[in-house]
């Protein structure tokens, strides 16, 4: 369309201005993972003068960083309230070993839906479809007492069960769209030449459709790392992934917000490299593989 | 060609499409098909904290159910959020989406910076609107009392009017930028020949979107609208962490009220009948709308 010099101007001003507006609550919480609880309670609120310090980080990981801002402190190693170190390792556990599980089901799964005609193969792709409308806490109400008889609450595994399951219609959908672009011609002939199925799928499909499992499997980690719900019912002592227990950073003398914040912008650093990664197939995931970039 | 070989393997083979879709089955009906199941019948039992056990109950949940007040407050509450929220982020999603729809200044970083809101988990989301509404030193509030739009007496989160709109506020700015992104993607893929010809035949920019982009975006639009309404519907984790329903009934939402009736309130039976109503709606909803909008996987 034709546009005007100062009005494209005017459009990328506005542009970068809203955009700006998205990411303010991001830079707020990073700047109070930086402050001292001194700082965060101020009246008016402080957005851009505070004096960092690195003690909310220092007590989340229980290392002393022995850099940057303000005075030196003696960090107790897995002492205090705060340390989180187990719990990341419990969010990281979760996160990969749930990837892992529904992106090897959910490859096999979408080479068939994708390759092989079966009847009713079309009804399958709708019940797929139609797991992922259930809503989490008409799962998670059963699945706590199964947990509870089977004895998988507080385990890994059982978390490692329900995210894989969570991410199995994303996982099938999406895989099943980057197999459908891979030519069938490839297939019939390999057919034709005499190579099986199962040959074909690991020597030609799969390499084929590397960049599609990279993106699939990001999504999967993000959707695992940043799931709320099944944590939160399926455990009670023992493990906890991050979001989880950041919501109960809640003490007697109020919440501790920026051991919290500390906690809770770690936590979104891997997920920000991953989603940067994926940026060409983003929409593809986000969409369950029907809207192509 | 596939019938062909399809029908040319044995049965255990990998020319059948079973081997390879039985794990997936086996995942579906282990750990979707049972729950259902067992919550089904759950919803005709209710837990006796005298008798330390379940007890049936025949349709008495589903009695309760339909009658109860706090029940259809949260129905209500979730119809209202599911219509407001969905309006809001594709109305907004689209503005931004025409308006980032350009190669200039650095528009690709700006799109990058808006996928980051996607990924930050949304307990945390809600633990960030928490600190900026917080009646005494929230940024959102202060800026908000000084501009004359809030009284520094009505505390955003625990006022019934406000408190919805606390919540709508943090989904909104996670998932707006989610229409903008799948909306972006659209509009870049569609064919540039029906705009070229409408500015020559002299239509107005209005014109131009109402009858060319409208209708080319429909199956986008549509399957936006779909992912992200299913998701709306079901929403959880804002109200947990920021109002836990509260003040009143004016944020409960039906997956919020049917996890406290199990895990608060130890009624297991009543909140599996509640969390089965609320799948119910939903599969309805979704299935009218997959079929009215020919949305196709």
């Amino acid at each position: 369309m034709v546009q005007s010099k100062s009005q494209r101007i005017l459009r990328a001003l506005l542009a970068w201005f809203i955009v700006g507006l998205f990411f303010f609550p991001l830079y707020y919480w990073v700047s109070v993972a930086f402050r001292d609880a001194k700082e965060i309670f101020d009246i008016p609120p402080r957005v851009f003068n505070f004096s960092p310090t690195m003690k909310n980080f220092e007590e989340v990981f229980g290392i002393s960083f022995g850099f940057g801002f303000g005075e030196q402190r003696e960090v107790l190693p897995g002492g205090g309230n705060w340390y989180m170190m187990p719990r990341l390792v419990d969010s990281i556990i979760i996160a990969v070993g749930s990837t892992i599980l529904s992106v090897s089901i959910a490859t096999l799964a979408a080479y068939a839906l994708s390759r092989i005609n079966f009847r009713g193969r079309h009804h399958f792709v709708g019940w797929v479809l139609s797991t992922r409308m259930m809503p989490p806490v008409a799962v998670a109400i059963p699945m706590f007492f199964m947990f509870r008889d089977m004895g998988l609450m507080d385990t890994h595994i059982g978390i490692i069960l329900v995210h894989g399951l969570m991410n199995l219609p994303l996982a099938v959908l999406l895989m099943k769209s980057f197999f459908d672009d891979v030519p069938t011609a490839i297939d019939e002939s390999a057919l034709i030449d005499g190579a099986s199925r199962w040959f074909i799928f690991r020597k030609v499909i799969l390499p084929m459709a590397k960049g599609g499992i990279a993106a699939t499997a990001v999504l999967c980690f993000i959707f695992s790392w940043t799931e709320f719900l099944f944590v939160l019912t399926l455990t009670q002592t023992g493990l906890k992934t991050v979001p989880v227990v950041a919501s109960t950073f809640v003490t007697s003398t109020g919440t501790a917000w920026g051991n919290m914040a500390a906690l809770g912008a770690a936590a979104m650093i891997p997920a920000f490299i991953f989603i940067l990664l994926v940026q060409k197939q983003l929409v593809r995931g986000l969409t369950l593989g029907s809207v192509k970039q | 060609m596939s019938d062909v070989v399809a029908q040319r393997g044995r049965f255990w083979s990998f020319d059948r499409a079973w081997p390879w879709l039985a794990p997936m089955v086996l995942m579906l009906l282990v750990f979707t098909i049972y729950p259902l199941i067992y919550n089904v019948w759950l919803s005709f039992h209710e837990y006796v904290p005298l008798k330390r056990k379940l007890v049936n109950v025949g349709w008495d949940n589903w009695k309760t159910l339909f009658t109860d007040a706090r029940m259809w407050a949260s129905f209500g509450v979730t119809m209202l959020y599911f219509v407001i929220v969905l309006t809001i982020e594709l109305v907004l999603g689209m503005a931004l989406a025409l308006l980032l729809d350009s190669n200039t200044l650095g528009m690709g970083f700006l799109r990058g910076l808006l996928t980051l809101t996607l990924v930050v988990p949304p307990a945390i989301t809600g633990m960030m609107f928490l600190l900026m509404e917080d009646p005494s030193f929230g940024v959102i509030s202060y800026y908000l009392e000084q501009l004359g739009v809030l009284s520094a007496d009505s505390p955003i989160l625990s006022s019934s009017e406000t408190a919805l709109a606390g919540v709508i506020v943090a989904d909104v700015w996670q998932w707006t930028p989610f229409m903008v992104l799948i909306l972006l993607a659209g509009l870049r893929s569609l064919p540039s020949e029906p705009f070229e010809a409408a500015v020559l035949d002299g239509a107005s920019s209005w014109q131009i979107f109402r009858r060319i982009t409208l209708p080319l975006l429909g199956k986008v639009i549509a399957v936006a609208v779909l992912i992200r309404g299913i998701d709306i519907y079901r929403m959880f984790d804002y109200v947990f962490v920021m109002t836990s329903g509260g003040p009143g009934t004016s944020t409960y939402t039906l997956s919020l009220y049917a996890w406290q009736q199990t895990f608060s309130f130890i009624k297991w039976g009543y909140g599996a009948s509640i969390s089965l109503f609320s799948l119910f709606v939903i599969l309805v909803i979704s299935n009218l709308f997959i079929k009215i909008s020919k949305v196709r996987w």
